[in-house]
């Protein structure tokens, strides 16, 4: 118990360091080691294919990303965010953080838990079998994406 | 186990508030992004910790992994976007975007 609150607590002290960050590169690190943390939550959860996939695909991939990001956009120098807006975030969270405690207590014992039978089958089973439609959807996401990339970086035509 | 679902909620949802935080008042573009990938960590969370509490780890586990898939689409095209939008604009600010020109 002890243990999930520490990791809980890294996961959202390098969530707010990333956010907080006047450095965008210390931002992009600090969001990667907060993915890093969340994988290993997923794994302690018994969650493993998708904590490999959250280590791999956001704390790798998506890092790689933003840091191309970065150095391509170097150009663009630093933005000044406004002075208030830091001062302001202890009072954004608490209020927000308040807010959820009490909708929390007041809304979650009142919704009634759906009754299902227990979970048969492997992992395998119920992604390729159960949630088959998911992986079409997949799929056609990862073929707009593709497509969108491609329509953002095509060479201008000498006609136009 | 109840309770520990309650802990992964609260969690969750300050990370949705760290999140939100960003992208109300952040003004680079690229931290308007960072604060979208940590309002969708607090949503895997939120999935699999809901999953952990009702016995249901596998069905979660699916869920997430399309997400994940569907974050990193939306964030090669974003960020895709953003390389463009610094290209016309020579800035990060999302201030100078609301310069339109016919």
């Amino acid at each position: 118990m002890i243990g999930q609150i520490l990791l809980l607590s890294g996961l959202l002290l390098f969530s707010i360091l990333a956010v907080l960050a006047k450095d965008l590169i210390k931002s992009a690190i600090s969001l990667a080691l907060a993915s890093l943390i969340l994988g290993i939550i997923f794994f302690l959860m018994g969650a493993p294919y998708a904590g490999v996939f959250e280590i791999s695909v956001v704390a790798g991939l998506i890092t790689v990303l933003f840091m191309l990001t970065i150095a391509l956009t170097k150009a663009g120098g630093d933005v000044r965010e406004s002075k208030i807006s830091t001062l302001v975030f202890p009072v954004f969270f608490i209020l927000v953080g308040l807010i959820d405690i009490f909708v929390m207590k007041g809304l979650l014992p009142k919704l009634q838990i759906l009754q299902s039978g227990a979970e048969t089958g492997t992992f395998a089973e119920v992604l390729w079998k159960q949630r088959t439609f998911d992986l079409v959807g997949q799929l056609a996401v990862i073929l707009a994406g593709v497509f969108a990339v491609l329509a953002l970086f095509r060479k201008k035509d000498n006609h136009d | 186990m109840i309770e520990n679902w309650f802990l992964i909620l609260g969690f969750s949802a300050a990370l949705l508030a760290v999140g939100l935080y960003a992208l109300l008042t952040m003004r680079n573009v690229i931290k308007l992004f960072i604060g979208f990938e940590v309002i969708s960590k607090g949503v895997s969370l939120a999935l699999v910790g809901t999953g952990f509490a009702r016995s249901h780890v596998l069905l979660a586990q699916s869920l997430v992994i399309t997400f994940i898939v569907v974050e990193v689409s939306i964030v090669a095209t974003a960020l895709a976007l953003i390389i463009n939008i610094v290209r016309k604009t020579n800035s990060l600010d999302v201030r100078k975007l609301t310069k339109l020109r016919g």
